[in-house]
């Protein structure tokens, strides 16, 4: 049973730009530790006991010494340190098993969306995600 | 622009400033028992699904399709708490059948003080019901439209809106920047048609809760009022659900006796920073689900019986605050 309440964080470090798997471990240790200045829960030894991962493991993790850890686990430290799932797989260099079942239920036809996509800014992107109609109220 | 992302509802003002985004979603919960103890927080119990109320126009009354929106499912006497996340300020107007939860009045245009009919986030993290009282809440509990119980049906003597409807408005981006450089600076020193009747639900006031409800930190003036995201969410009653979208409804969410027996936690929420807002006398004069019941010689609400609660997890605000200077 899911019990607790999610935390609020109030400051988030700023996104890289680009993603890529070293980048992961730097990000992932940059959230961590701005956690931790204001809750000593979110040491590593702490952290990675709540994922289910060794300390070590994770510290090398961090330090980009290993490969990211499985989808599974990049969700379960996406919670941890209030970061979004996407994010950090996209950082870890996955694609989630959610999208990847979608693009296979139609590949030609995502695929061809997302290439159009590619060059457009935030605000066209957004335009495809679809809005919620506000009616008569 | 309001989208549906899952089952999370992201407001988002690019207009604005490409940071004013707010994410909310509905929790299923526990519902604490109506015995006027004043209960702690109760836990989150996954979010409840949301539809695009188009998807299913051709199935729904016309009045629900003409407001727009989504659509959630939710069991009679079920319980539920509001969840919003937002890294950039946002002030939002949360009413029931179009009746504020913070004050109890009409949903109006704008936003006021005198009293405040809107909450601040972040800071304000949640809300789980109607403002009664300062740092009192009656949670909110979904009621069948018609029937009485509902905060719309005792305050405006009508039946006509149900459902749950959210006003947004972002900080102004100057206000933003500028609480963005405060913010550094703290870092820096610290760290088919269906019978609508049938289906359409409305939010009523349970038992109580203890949390609060905060006063606004900013001016009014940092609030950009000309732009506004809006959205309604029509409750629909999951016995209805199937037959509307397909869809299996969530189960029952467990009692708060289960609960409490099985060694699990209840929440507080602790801000030593903010205010709270004082409380609604309008609100705090509705009578709450059971004291309705029981006026009308019916029972509405299973698993009633009051719960000692030995475990709390309390849970600190996590807004930066100046680091005190000392004498050196």
């Amino acid at each position: 049973m899911a019990a607790s309440r999610p935390t609020r964080r109030w400051t988030a470090p700023r996104r890289p730009r680009r993603a890529s798997q070293p980048r992961f471990g730097a990000y992932i240790r940059e959230l961590r530790e701005r956690l931790r200045k204001t809750d000593p829960s979110s040491s590593l030894r702490q952290v990675a006991q709540r994922i289910h991962v060794q300390p070590a493991y994770l510290s090398q993790v961090e330090r980009g010494n290993v490969a990211p850890p499985s989808e599974a686990t990049v969700r379960r430290l996406a919670k941890e340190l209030g970061e979004d799932a996407d994010v950090l797989l996209a950082l870890a260099g996955k694609v989630s098993d959610d999208l990847q079942e979608v693009i296979r239920r139609r590949p030609t036809l995502f695929a061809e969306l997302l290439r159009s996509l590619k060059a457009a800014p935030t605000h066209a992107v957004l335009r495809v995600v679809r809005e919620v109609r506000d009616g008569k109220w | 622009m309001v989208t549906l992302e899952g089952d999370r509802l992201v407001f988002r003002f690019p207009d604005v400033h490409e940071d004013a985004r707010l994410t909310v979603t509905f929790q299923r919960t526990l519902r604490i028992p109506d015995d006027d103890r004043h209960y702690p927080l109760p836990p989150g119990l996954g979010a409840f699904p949301l539809r695009h109320i188009d998807d299913y126009r051709g199935r729904l009354p016309k009045a629900w399709v003409e407001r727009g929106g989504v659509l959630m499912p939710m069991h009679q006497a079920e319980a539920m708490w509001i969840s919003f996340g937002s890294h950039y300020p946002v002030a939002i107007k949360v009413a029931t059948g179009k009746v504020n939860a913070i004050t109890g009045s009409p949903l109006t245009r704008g936003l006021h003080r005198g009293p405040q009919d809107y909450l601040v986030t972040p800071g304000q993290p949640w809300l789980d019901g109607f403002c009664v009282e300062q740092g009192v809440i009656r949670q909110f509990v979904a009621m069948p439209l018609g029937q009485g119980y509902s905060v719309e049906e005792q305050i405006s003597r009508t039946a006509e809106h149900g459902g749950l409807q959210l006003v947004v408005h972002p900080l102004k981006a100057a206000a933003y920047r500028e609480l963005q450089r405060e913010r550094a600076r703290i870092s820096r020193r610290s760290t088919g048609e269906i019978a609508r009747r049938a289906a359409d639900m409305g939010l009523a006031p349970g038992g109580r809760m203890r949390q609060e409800v905060y006063q606004d930190p900013f001016a009014p003036s940092d609030w950009s009022q000309k732009h506004t995201g809006r959205c309604f969410i029509t409750i629909v009653n999951t016995v209805l659900w199937p037959s509307l979208t397909g869809e299996t409804p969530p189960s029952v969410s467990p009692t708060a006796s289960d609960y409490t027996k099985a060694g699990l936690p209840w929440f507080e929420y602790y801000d030593p920073g903010a205010v709270a807002l004082r409380g609604s006398d309008t609100l705090a004069r509705v009578r709450s689900v059971k004291a309705l019941s029981e006026s009308k010689g019916v029972s509405v609400l299973p698993e009633n019986q009051s719960v000692d609660v030995q475990r709390t997890t309390r849970i600190h605000a996590l807004r930066p605050r100046r680091v005190r200077d000392g004498r050196s």
